[in-house]
């Protein structure tokens, strides 16, 4: 399902946080929007699914695939939310309902939005469970029994159960350690572009963008600076505020990777090693 | 000395500058001009009572009229206000000493003394404060004592439980550990540290319990453990015209209406005062200056 | 299962510790308990022929100890001065005195807890102020005064609707169990209302805090409204604090329970206690403070142990050590 999001712009308390942004999402494909954090990317993502909390101002033009969803209505955009769209979470830990068993949250949107038999939402309970990757078992357990990076897989199961047509991942990979971010990464696009379906990737993390991505968004202070192919863009960024921002990504890239070392003096040295021996020092560590 | 007025200036102005905040201050700085004037005039002698016009309707004479034995309703509110502002002084500072006793045992460096401090506060907690007025009342009769110890125990305890994490983070914080270290008392952690620490949720807290008290006032002293019949105070108004309301209604009004509006003012002081010393919603704070007390704090 | 017994185990100590203290409180504050039931100017003789009546010449662990055993057995002792069981005296007040507490709770529950779920999801700054203000008068409101507008409202005989009895109990008890009903039903509600404006100040608090969660962004994702979503997600979540809450509520509500059981003229255990502080029967007093003393602690056994059952993580977590904390 494509996006087409034509001059966004966002406030809070009358203060605008995203100004006049335009953003397309085609049909299969994979988008990443990329931007230092306060940069407002959050923002629009909430704001594609009326997520954002009633009092924030929301104002332009966002199409999900035809359906217009600036001023919709709360239960239309219900309707759309977890049927056609999925979302992944960035911090799946303080987003996957404590009280439910993996297996309820999984068939969460399943249950609000078909008449399923109870035997075939297990059925497919099951089938997504395998998909993702967890044991079976999982299915009776409660969020806080499961690591970091087995929730993220029960967040993506609950994104992709009723096969939406989009699914929008905010920095889906930011709180987890980094050779799980790399397969959490791998998984997420194995299954979207299996299912056909299109996906807006939020991240402030390159290494990952090049892996999810094949084109995408800079995103400074609530404006757009640059679009292009990942790739060219990471080779050479053509706008000096992106150059800055891959610099700035890099450094930050680095200091997720090893968080003791972030007070060292050799942090601002480190920030100029290059993405490949970065990669290469996270496997190892 | 001179930092800490400063301080209370930067609160009292901010409250001052919001709705929310003007009216609480303004209802508690009347009740304290009321109860000075009262020491010295009413608009009649209290204790003249007339048994030929009882239950007026509110008169050029009798403002708001006149209760059961013929007395003056507004002269009996009036020096009622001055009986229920030593009640919630006294029970406040009760409260604050108890609290910070309390505080400081439940932080305090002896793991048995602690462990077995938070034990009995949170039992003792469950305990109604009105149980231990009507003991209290026992051997004390009606008095104001029973409800400033009693309301002072009780609201001792909700503060220290209120204040205890933020003074064990005080408590077990580096620099306190140095200045332990450095041979410092426990008595000057306490003051100089800890206070200046918990002293908003302090403040909070113990404004909210002063609307309780208020409260309580007239609760006990109509169970009869509170004020002794004869001393003017809201309770003690609202006690002896309350059975007669559906008769009077007019009378009876009036003391209950008193009794709500301070004890919505104590209330909203309590929020207001929250806003008011929060660095997060008052930019006043922010601008750095004058809060040398907190200093302290903010080490780590 | 360990964490049940651990604090059944809480439970029987601070039994035993209530115990103490009120034998302690009434033993060891200024007076002699004798001189003080007999009068103040009753002869030494009489003083003396009370005091080894009630055995209070015995040393304090024996008077205590025959005090706990009696407990044990259900029996307060007499009354010095009606002559009767205080165990009949104290079971019939008790059986005024719970269910009004818990019929107010309820009520509190119906009015506290969609007011508080509406204030959380107010929008505008306006109607937030209102609901604010809702809640703050509605628990500044004396319970005495309260009542009394309630009996004028809708108290048979003076009430403008006229409709409920507003004064006593029926002799029968709960062998009539309408009329009995019908006349804690002004009572209750007086309770009801004061109680349910704090509770509609801590729902909303609660909630507040799960309002702008993942939790319930997490759960619009999947479909809900976000109206749904704070109702089926975000009460469920702030469930346990609420019912703790609901806890500490019930040991502020007594005050105001004694209140309202003394205008309303309803024979129970505050009424009661009121009228044997005044004539200083101490062994009812006695009796009395430990048997609410212990409902409450009860209810406070309850609450946790609701609280443990309704937040899977406390419930699976190996040791409660957190909870008792």
């Amino acid at each position: 399902m494509g996006v087409d999001i034509r001059g966004l712009r966002i406030a809070i308390g009358g203060q605008e946080i995203v100004h006049g942004v335009d953003l397309t999402v085609g049909d299969g494909e994979r988008v990443g929007l990329i931007g230092s954090s306060g940069s407002g990317k959050s923002m629009i993502a909430r704001a594609m699914l009326g997520l954002l909390p009633p009092d924030v101002a929301v104002s332009g033009s966002i199409s999900l695939g035809g359906t217009e969803v600036v001023g919709a209505s709360d239960r239309t955009l219900a309707g759309l939310r977890g049927r056609y769209t999925g979302m992944v979470f960035q911090n799946p830990g303080a987003s996957l309902n404590p009280v439910l068993s993996v297996g309820k949250q999984i068939e969460l949107p399943l249950r609000l939005h078909y008449d399923l038999a109870r035997a075939e939402r297990v059925d497919r309970v099951r089938a997504m469970l395998d998909k993702v990757g967890l044991p079976p078992d999982v299915e009776g357990k409660h969020p806080h029994e499961l690591s970091g990076g087995q929730l993220q897989r029960v967040g993506i199961a609950t994104a992709l159960i009723t096969s939406p047509r989009l699914i929008v991942a905010d920095e889906p990979t930011t709180a987890l350690d980094s050779i799980t971010q790399r397969q959490i990464v791998d998984l997420l696009v194995s299954l979207v572009d299996g299912a056909g379906a299109s996906m807006l990737f939020i991240t402030h993390d390159f290494s990952v963008l090049a892996r999810a991505t094949t084109r995408c968004v800079v995103l400074d202070e609530g404006s757009v600076v640059e679009t292009g192919e990942t790739a060219a863009l990471l080779a050479g960024p053509q706008d000096e505020r992106t150059e800055r921002l891959v610099r700035a990504a890099r450094a930050l890239t680095l200091h997720t990777a090893w968080p003791d070392a972030t007070r060292d003096a050799s942090a601002a040295a480190s920030a100029q090693v290059s993405a490949r021996e970065c990669d290469e020092a996270e496997v190892r560590a | 000395m001179n930092d800490a007025n400063g301080y209370a200036a930067v609160v009292l102005r901010s409250m001052w500058r919001r709705a929310s905040g003007r009216f609480p201050l303004m209802v508690i700085g009347l009740w304290v001009l009321v109860s000075v004037v009262s020491l010295f005039w009413t608009p009649r002698p209290l204790m003249q009572t007339d048994g030929y016009h009882t239950w007026q309707a509110p008169s050029a004479e009798h403002w708001l009229g006149t209760d059961g034995t013929g007395a003056d309703v507004f002269s009996w509110l009036m020096a009622g206000s001055r009986t229920n502002l030593i009640i919630v002084i006294l029970t406040v500072l009760v409260a604050a000493a108890l609290g910070l006793l309390f505080v400081a045992a439940m932080v305090s460096r002896h793991t048995v003394l602690a462990g077995a401090s938070v034990v009995v506060v949170d039992a003792l907690i469950s305990i109604p404060t009105v149980l231990i007025a009507l003991v209290l009342a026992v051997p004390l009769g009606a008095s104001v004592a029973v409800i400033v110890i009693a309301c002072g125990f009780g609201y001792g305890l909700n503060l220290a439980r209120v204040a205890r994490p933020q003074a064990l983070l005080v408590a077990r914080s580096a620099y306190v550990e140095s200045a332990m270290a450095d041979g410092a008392s426990g008595a000057y952690v306490l003051f100089r540290h800890i206070v200046p620490n918990i002293l908003p949720v302090m403040l909070v807290q113990l404004s909210l319990s002063a609307g309780t008290a208020v409260l309580a006032e007239s609760g006990l002293t109509y169970l009869g453990v509170g004020v002794p019949s004869g001393t003017p105070s809201w309770g003690h108004s609202l006690a002896t015209t309350v059975r007669f309301i559906s008769v009077y209604p007019l009378t009876v009004l009036w003391p209950g209406l008193v009794v709500t509006v301070v004890v919505v003012a104590l209330n909203l002081f309590g929020d207001a005062l929250r806003d008011a010393i929060d660095p997060v919603t008052n930019p006043a704070l922010r601008q750095g200056t004058g809060v040398s007390g907190k200093e302290d704090g903010h080490g780590r | 299962m360990r964490f049940v017994l651990r604090r059944l185990l809480l439970f029987v100590v601070a039994l035993l510790a209530i115990s103490v203290a009120v034998f302690a409180m009434l033993r060891i504050l200024p007076g002699d308990v004798a001189a003080v039931m007999a009068g103040v100017n009753s002869p030494p003789e009489r003083v003396a022929q009370l005091r080894a009546e009630l055995g209070l010449d015995r040393p304090l662990p024996v008077q205590y100890l025959d005090w706990c055993g009696a407990l044990v057995r259900g029996d307060f002792g007499t009354s010095m001065l009606t002559g009767r069981s205080i165990t009949t005296q104290v079971g019939a007040r008790a059986a005024v005195t719970f269910p009004l507490i818990i019929l107010g709770l309820v009520i509190a529950m119906l009015i506290g807890i969609p007011l508080g779920c509406a204030a959380a999801l107010a929008r505008g700054r306006r109607s937030r102020a209102i609901y604010r203000l809702v809640s703050i008068i509605g628990g500044a409101i004396p319970a005495l005064w309260g009542g009394m507008l309630l009996i004028l409202l809708f108290g048979r005989g003076v009430g403008l609707l006229g409709v409920l009895p507003s004064q006593g109990f029926p002799t029968s008890g709960w062998g009539t169990p309408g009329a009995a009903l019908a006349s804690l039903a002004l009572p209750a509600l007086s309770v009801g209302v004061i109680v349910g404006a704090s509770l509609m100040r801590y729902t909303r608090s609660a909630l507040g805090e799960f309002v702008a969660s993942g939790y319930i962004e997490m759960a619009m994702s999947c479909g809900m409204t976000r109206t749904q979503a704070v109702l089926h997600v975000g009460l469920r979540l702030a469930m346990p604090q609420m019912v703790s809450v609901v806890g500490l509520t019930f040991a502020e509500m007594i005050t105001g329970v004694m209140v309202i059981e003394n205008l309303f003229a309803l024979p129970g255990l505050g009424t009661g206690l009121v009228t044997d502080v005044g004539n200083r029967d101490l062994i009812a007093v006695q009796g009395e403070l430990f048997m609410l003393a212990a409902f409450f602690l009860l209810i406070g056994l309850v609450v946790d142990l609701a609280h443990r059952a309704l937040d899977p993580r406390l419930k699976a977590s190996a040791d409660g050590n957190e909870v008792s904390a």
